[in-house]
């Protein structure tokens, strides 16, 4: 019962944390656009970590969000599924490894995986819109099975 | 070290005390369900009524500038373009375009042509998101999801150009991209597109426009008047929408042959903020379709006929979808750059912001700040350093040149 209730009505929250808003926005065209729409899969996309079941983290992660990414992972109700969307979440792009004399930036903590765990990773700078429902799709698998 | 840079009491001391105390303080940020990108807002509020505002742009901070010391020019448009997700082509343009004039490199008309109309499609697409966005902060979902609806086709021609939906990378050093080349087909596709966005377009602003519930909430809310724009150096949509007649694009050489018109109204509310970047949207149409006719079926875009050198630091402005953009870098003997400085819209358009919503309920003064549309990833990028070598991010109030 639970596993069909929850099935039927998956919250994601979307958290960005420092990147170029460019992941964040096809996330948001992806659900939103009426040409994508993820809701048609009862995926809504929440601003609030007690409701939701997916995170969707874009972004590489700055020394000062990183904190604050972490309370909002331990404030999802178990169980919950992290994503991680683009490359900066996945290896810190251009932020982590490209850089002139001084090296690479050192404001970033990223990548996602270093902060909290991470269990689909969604590649692409930035990942396509198909590319996003389709994670979501696997997500919501991952989910499933996890809730029995 | 990392203890003493976070060490932010001795600036809290000097800073700009509050003149008074309020009646309460409503802080949202740095994640709050209102906001999309991470910033934090302090309201002060009696009553309900907004008595002063403060803003702090500090989260995503990422050090670019510092990164794309001692680059190749090549190289570091990698990052340039990275610095922001909805106007990357605005930056990747002005950073080849800085090192151009710089060496004073020849680009080839049809590539001319084709910038310009990836930066009008950017236009489109931004202000198109800006649209949605506003609505949705307004609580009208079906004016953002009708947005969002337009905004798709302008994504997919950008994606039939250059083969990716974000980060276009069609301007390189010379020219343009060789594979972003307008053949006979892909033009026909997109005059047809244009055609149809701009029916869609006009029904929409009609509709938009004549909606009483929704105006209601805009007009005469968040005004900024002109003195205010002028004062804070607004730019962009948000100084034309106050009745400051400011577009880069009448300065710049590859608009000259373009017939186009600049968008000035003047009531300086939150609805002629909407309604400017709205009816550029059309103003942005036009532009692209003569582009079009400039670019189709010419495929010599790219000159390779030049040779990296040293060049003194240069200054360039273009106008993106938010303003004015200033980007300005030196080259050393082997091409490498040296003191790169990036200036966005978003931060005077912000501070401007920060007055114009003192005055106004609290539920508006979210909306105004919105209205400004603002982009805070291409914001975040220097701190400033004091005497003693520490550390802090710039605030909006260093840009008011109120504060410590």
């Amino acid at each position: 019962m639970k596993a069909l209730a929850r099935k039927r009505a998956i919250h994601v929250m979307l958290v960005y944390t420092g990147g170029c808003n460019g992941c964040d926005i096809e996330v948001a065209a992806a659900v939103y656009s009426p040409i994508h729409d993820l809701e048609q899969y009862n995926v809504m996309l929440t601003w609030n970590p007690r409701e939701a079941d997916i995170l969707l983290v874009t972004g590489p992660v700055t020394k000062k969000i990183a904190p604050a990414l972490k309370e909002i992972y331990d404030a999802i109700p178990e169980p919950k599924v992290v994503a991680a969307v683009g490359a900066c979440a996945i290896n810190g792009n251009v932020y982590k490894n490209l850089g002139g004399d001084l090296g690479p930036s050192s404001e970033i903590a990223g990548p996602v995986e270093n902060i909290i765990p991470v269990h689909a990773r969604v590649p692409g700078c930035p990942p396509r819109p198909e590319d996003i429902i389709t994670a979501a799709a696997a997500a919501i698998k991952i989910l499933s099975e996890r809730s029995d | 070290m990392s203890s003493e840079q976070n060490d932010y009491s001795e600036f809290m001391g000097k800073g700009k005390a509050r003149e008074r105390m309020f009646e309460t303080e409503i802080p949202i940020g740095f994640f709050h369900s209102a906001l999309l990108e991470p910033y934090r807002t302090r309201y002060f509020i009696e009553d309900e009524i907004v008595k002063d505002c403060e803003i702090e742009v500090d989260p995503a901070y990422r050090g670019i500038e510092r990164m794309l010391q001692g680059m190749p020019v090549d190289k570091a448009n990698i990052i340039t373009e990275r610095i922001c997700g909805i106007c990357s082509n605005g930056h990747l343009w002005s950073s080849v375009r800085t090192a151009e004039t710089g060496l004073k490199i020849e680009i080839p008309r049809a590539a001319q042509a084709i910038r310009v109309l990836a930066e009008e499609l950017e236009r489109l697409h931004s202000h198109l998101l800006f649209i949605a966005h506003a609505s949705e902060v307004l609580g009208h979902e079906t004016f953002a999801y009708r947005s969002f609806l337009m905004r798709e086709p302008v994504m997919q021609i950008l994606y039939m150009i250059s083969g990716n939906r974000v980060n276009y990378a069609i301007p390189v050093l010379g020219g343009v991209r060789p594979r972003t080349q307008i053949a006979e087909w892909k033009g026909k596709a997109i005059l047809e597109a244009m055609d149809k966005l701009d029916a869609n377009l006009r029904k929409f602003i009609e509709r938009f426009l004549s909606d009483i519930m929704v105006m209601s909430r805009l007009s005469g809310v968040g005004v900024c008047d002109k003195q205010t724009a002028i004062k804070y150096h607004a730019v962009g949509p948000t100084a034309r929408a106050s009745g400051v007649d400011l577009d880069y694009r009448t300065k710049m050489p590859e608009y000259k042959d373009f017939d186009w018109d600049m968008v000035v109204l003047d009531e300086g509310d939150n609805a002629a903020r909407i309604k400017t970047r709205a009816l550029e949207c059309l103003v942005s149409t036009r532009i692209a379709r003569q582009a079009i006719e400039k670019a189709m079926g010419d495929s010599e875009v790219l000159n390779r006929n030049w040779q990296i050198g040293p060049m003194p630091v240069q200054h360039n402005y273009i106008e993106v979808p938010r303003g004015e953009l200033y980007h300005s870098y030196g080259l050393d003997d082997q091409g490498k750059i040296g003191h790169y400085i990036v200036r966005t819209p978003t931060m005077t358009n912000l501070a401007t912001m920060e007055v114009a919503c003192v005055g106004d309920q609290l539920t508006d003064a979210v909306v105004t700040l919105a209205t400004c549309d603002p982009c805070l990833t291409c914001c975040n990028r220097f701190v400033v350093v004091d005497e003693k070598g520490r550390e802090r991010s710039m605030t909006v109030r260093d840009v008011r040149g109120g504060g410590s």
